[in-house]
Order: C-alpha cells, then structure tokens, then sequence
C-alpha cells in the first residue's frame, strides 16, 4: 500500500542516556526516557516523578514477565500529561494500553522483526509508528519506506543492540571468579575484532556494538523521527551528530550497505 | 486435564520416522526455505507430503516452522509456499514474524498457526495480542517462569507449548544478531554461528568471558507444566541423531505417561535423569523455570563436550523363529561387553554379548567397522529400529 501523504521531517528522538542532554539547544528534538523497571540496556532509568520534559517519550523496552506487568500497568496509570507516547519492544503493552484507555502515541521498536514492509503495514494496523530495523540494508531500507502506510522513526546515529538476555551476564561472570562488580563492561571479539558494550540492570544484559551506526545520509521521506542512542556519547559530540557534522572514528555504516546471508551452500 | 503432546524435532524423514516410532506424538520440521536451521538438510515439498501422511496414518501431528524473520527479497514466495503446505495438510505452521500470520488468516489456509518462541511471549497481554491475530498455540519463551505459565494460561485458554529439553539461546531467542555482526550470517534468517558460545575478552581480566548457557532440562518439571496448563513438551534439536533423539523422546513419553498414570516415582526420575544426561554433550539444567539462572546455569572456562559413543547398534531385523537380531554396529564393541537393548515397546534389558557373527554367519571378535552389519542371537524379542547402548545404569538400583 502507497502512502497517502509522504513528508519530508527532520524531528530526533533522542534515548535520554545522560541527563546534560537535556539541555541541548536543538530544533525539533524529542526525549525518549528508558523507565525505572521497564528498560534494559541503559545505566540510568527514570521513575515518572524525574521525566518533567515537555512532549516527552517512555522508553518501554523490557520483555515483560507477568510480575512487570503490574509495574507497566502502575507506571501508565500514573502519567502526567508532559508524556505523549510509548515506544515499547514488549507486544503486551498494546494491550494494556488499551485497556487502561490511553490516548497516547504509541511506537513499536523491536529491533530485529521490522525487516519487510509487509510485517511493518501489519503492525501499524496497531501503531502509530515502527522503529525500522538496523538489521537490513538502505535499498530494503528506501522499498520499506516507499510502500509503508504511516511514517517511519529510522535509525539515525545510534550504537546497535545485538542482544538483550534475561541473564545477569556480567554479574554471574563476576561472581563465577570473583571479580568487581560491573554495570557496564566492553567485549572484545578477537575472530571479527569487534568490540561490545555489555550493560546490564536487574532485568537482563544488553549488548551493544560499540562502533556507533551512522545513517545521516539516508533520504528523508516518509519519515516519522529520526532515531538517536546516544549512550556513550557527550553532550558536545550528540550536538555534532544532530547537526549533521562529522564525528571522527566512532562511527560505520552497519548494515546499511553490507548484506547479511544465511546460506552456506545454494541448495 | 487438557491433552498433552510430547513434540519432538527432525531434521530429515529417518528421524522423523524414529521420533514417532519412539513416542513423539507430533514432530516439528523444516522446509527447504523460510526455516530457522537454513544449512540442515530439511525436507523438500514431496517430503513433506510424504512426512504428513506418514505422521496423520499414525493418528500423529506435523508442524513445520515458518519461523525466520521476513527480508524484502523472502516475501515473493511465501503465498505459494504456504498454499503447497495447506494443500498437503500440514497440521501447523510455527511462525515468528507477523507477516505469516496474517498470510495464513488472507489466504484462508486450514491449518493452525503456533506463534513461535522467537516472539518471546512471557506475559498474558502479549499472548493476547497473539490470540488476536488468529495463534491456536504459543509457544513461550524458554525464560518462562511457572508463573508466567499459569497467568498466560489463565487469560488465554490457548494451547501452550514449552521447550524441556535441548539447547539454549544465550539471548532472548529472537533477539540477537552477534552472528550478523561477526560473521555476516543472520541469526534470524537460520544462519546463527553461534557467536554466544565463543569467548571474548575483558580490557585487565585476564581470564575470558563467557556467556554460554548449559542446555535445558526440564524433566523434573514435567509435572507441575501439565498442572500450569502446558498442553505440548517440545524437544529441541533438529541436527541430533536418531540415537539422541529415541534416547530423548523414549525417556519423556516414558515420564509423561507415568505422570498420567500417578505412578511415577522420584527413583524412575533420577534414573531418566542420568540416562537423559548421559546421552548429551553438554550438561543441562532447569534454568528460568523456578528462578533466574546464575552463574551455575552457565559455562565459564573448560566447557566440556563429549561425543556420546554409548550408541552401539541399530536393529534392522528380528527374527523370533531363529532369535536372530541383525544389527547395524554404530559405535565400537566386542565379545564379553555387557550392553542393553532399549526401544518403544520392549521393557529394557540387559544383554552379556558372548558371540557376534558376520554377514556370513562366521565368529567374530569384535565389531569395530561403522555401519558394518552383525548378527547377535538375542532370546528376548527385539523389534527393527530397537537399539543397542553400552550399559551405564541400572534402573533397579534406583527403585
């Protein structure tokens, strides 16, 4: 299905991941806070009671067990009116939304599943709007964009998940040999010289490629928001990304022009 | 009581055919395309037919797993693929991406769609989202806690199905691409290597770190699963062989039905326990199913993988007249081994090999060549596809 009305935007949705970006001067940037008991990945959380930013954004990215989701359910009846949407990975939190009766934006981020733009038309029969996968390349990237009936958030500048766990990965690594405790931690990978942020909360390890993806030169159509992780990052070099500068020796292209196969051997 | 359904995987029609024989009452297999094992043999169209009539003249189930993440250039073929599966009569899809779902609902197809565990499915509003979408089965994320069970259970009435037994993800299933990014193979496309069972270093630590998990094994569990509403026990490992796969589905079919049966005791558990051990390369554990899994639940240094050589031969033919068994040799064995006879319908027995013969009728000492066939006179009748394993237990002493 074409697109009705296609739009040119050029609006951030930026992972709060340090506070100090907060006060970033920056047109058109919207906040996106990953919530206490509901995120993973991020070394800061926030409760309902710190999000005081205008049009901002929940950052809804656990899988949720049945003991979370009477946390979700406490933390979306509590809502002030400064939040105007959820992006949420757990499929759940569709439900519960409808039935708590919320008129709030709503976008799906699961990172791995948007792939085809079949699968996304289908999700925005219950969405606002998908998170595009960091898994596929620009030219799926442009079809998907072409033919999907409701703008896009695209990834922008980000540091790539490539795995959340439910396991405590660091800490059992830790206590297995006795050594510091660590929310955070870098990997390396010596086959593939690849280098991950591990980051871990109580509900699960994240892991991140530590090289940022950066796909500022992507056309801007049919685009709902730009997505920006910027954890890691100061404050002087996001102001750089979300001005279009260069930043030096952080960042590739990820998959953007680099297929991924899954064949050994043609049948 | 709802139905209970022991599940078991195959790779290709032999061990379909082996995991039927052995007590499965569905298998679940993969196509030529759109699996989640994309360099396993897997089965053809025809064999697919051929595995579907073979499964429904048994009164049994085949599902087969449509479960990769869709990419632009997979979605051309999948209205044909999914009407050749309908036409055959397939009784499932296992689905992971929204795409098959709602194919299966346009195109009006009869079989059910079971939404995979590559959807991580761990709480009740989820599972709803599911049901909506037309799912007659979830199956849960291997990180479901009874609790969860119970809950999703409760609100859905769907059928459940839970993982027991077999390997594990590192990630949430479903939710990792270390393989794209290390290898260019994509995890969610059937081309994982695995990256999670590698080990990485840590900047000043001088020992490595690691995150493979220990398999899953659940069958201290089976019990209170079919009381938290499972209705299907499902083995991993469609690239097991036919010893691993009869040992497996022989020790749950002999479990579940003594569950049913209210006669099951906890000496007959440690005993599958150590068969089921035994028979694996790697060591398993319960992991999420009363608790988080800590370091315990994990491999660290020195991960040890033994090949299982304790498959010594399978049964080709019995003949009660002569009491002749004509055995396919598999592993190593000789003169004065003590062995035992293990299939679905005799009861276990021990056997003291005092005489092996050749193809010729002629004595020999040992057997020592693969697949190399010998004949044995066995008083105790054996059936084909019975098979012959080095005697490690004895059930008696655990009764």
């Amino acid at each position: 299905m074409l697109v009705e009305e296609k739009k040119t935007s050029k609006s951030f949705l930026v992972v709060v991941t340090d506070e100090e970006f907060l006060k970033l001067k920056v047109k058109y940037i919207n906040f996106l806070f990953p919530i206490k008991g509901l995120s993973v990945g991020f070394p800061k959380t926030f409760s309902l009671e710190e999000i005081t930013e205008e049009h901002a954004y929940l950052y809804i990215n656990r899988i949720l067990d049945t003991q979370s989701l009477q946390n979700l359910k406490e933390v979306l009846l509590n809502i002030k009116d400064n939040i105007v949407g959820i992006c949420f990975t757990d499929l759940g939190v569709l439900n519960v939304c409808k039935e708590l009766g919320l008129s709030l934006e709503l976008i799906y981020m699961q990172n791995h599943n948007t792939t085809n733009v079949y699968s996304i038309n289908y999700y925005l029969e219950y969405v606002d709007s998908v998170l595009l996968s960091t898994d596929i390349t620009r030219e799926e990237i442009y079809t998907i964009l072409d033919k999907s009936k409701k703008a896009l958030v695209v990834p922008y500048f980000m540091l790539m998940d490539v795995m959340y766990s439910r396991r405590n990965l660091l800490s059992n690594f830790e206590s297995e040999f006795g050594l510091p405790k660590k929310q955070e931690e870098v990997l390396h990978e010596e086959i593939s010289n690849t280098d991950f942020l591990a980051v871990e909360n109580e509900y699960g390890t994240v892991l991140y490629n530590k090289t940022f993806i950066d796909y500022r030169d992507i056309h801007l159509e049919n685009i709902k928001y730009l997505f920006v992780n910027p954890l890691g990052l100061d404050k002087k070099t996001l102001e750089k990304v979300l001005a279009g500068e260069a930043v030096a020796n952080i960042s590739n292209t990820g998959f953007l022009d680099k297929k991924t196969y899954y064949r050994l051997k043609e049948e | 009581m709802d139905y209970v359904e022991l599940l078991a995987p195959a790779g290709d029609l032999e061990r379909l055919k082996i995991a039927y024989l052995y007590g499965a009452d569905a298998v679940y297999c993969s196509g030529k395309k759109y699996g989640l094992r994309a360099n396993a043999s897997n089965f053809t169209m025809e064999e697919l037919a051929s595995a579907t009539n073979y499964a429904h003249s048994l009164g049994k189930k085949i599902y087969v797993t449509v479960n990769i993440l869709f990419h632009e250039e997979e979605v051309d073929g999948i209205d044909a693929y999914l009407k050749d599966l309908d036409k055959i009569g397939i009784d499932a899809v296992i689905a992971s991406d929204i795409l098959v779902m709602k194919k299966v609902q346009e195109l009006n197809l009869s079989f059910e769609v079971h939404v995979s565990t590559q959807a991580s499915i761990l709480n009740s509003e989820a599972a709803l989202f599911y049901k909506s979408l037309g799912a007659k089965r979830l199956v849960l994320a291997r990180e479901a806690h009874l609790n969860d069970i119970k809950e999703i259970k409760k609100a859905t009435n769907l059928d459940l199905e839970c993982f027991i037994h077999g390997a594990m993800c590192t990630s949430f299933s479903g939710r990792c691409v270390l393989s794209n990014v290390c290898t260019n193979r994509d995890s969610n496309r059937g081309g994982c290597a695995q990256i999670c069972r590698w080990t990485f270093g840590i900047e000043d630590v001088e020992t490595p770190f690691s995150m493979t998990p220990k398999d899953l094994n659940l069958i201290e569990y089976i019990s209170s699963m079919i009381d938290a509403g499972v209705n299907s026990f499902k083995v991993e490992g469609r690239m097991r062989g036919i010893y691993y796969i009869a040992t497996v589905i022989l020790v749950y079919r002999r479990v579940i039905d003594k569950i049913l049966m209210h006669n099951l005791s906890n000496g007959e558990v440690q005993y599958y326990l150590d068969i089921l051990n035994r028979v694996a390369n790697r060591e398993s554990t319960p992991q999420f199913i009363d608790k988080l899994p800590g370091s315990k639940e994990q491999y660290f240094l020195g991960r040890d993988e033994v090949s299982n050589q304790d498959f010594l031969g399978l049964v080709l033919q019995y003949d009660a007249k002569s009491k002749i068994a004509t055995i396919e040799q598999r592993n190593y064995f000789k003169v004065g081994d003590v062995v035992e006879f293990f299939g679905p319908s005799i009861k276990t027995f021990t056997y003291k090999i005092e005489k092996i013969y050749d193809e010729n009728g002629d004595t020999i000492g040992i057997a020592n060549h693969p697949k190399m066939i010998i004949k044995l006179k066995v008083d105790t009748c054996l059936e084909k596809f019975d098979m012959m394993r080095i005697k490690v237990f004895d059930k008696q002493e655990y009764l």
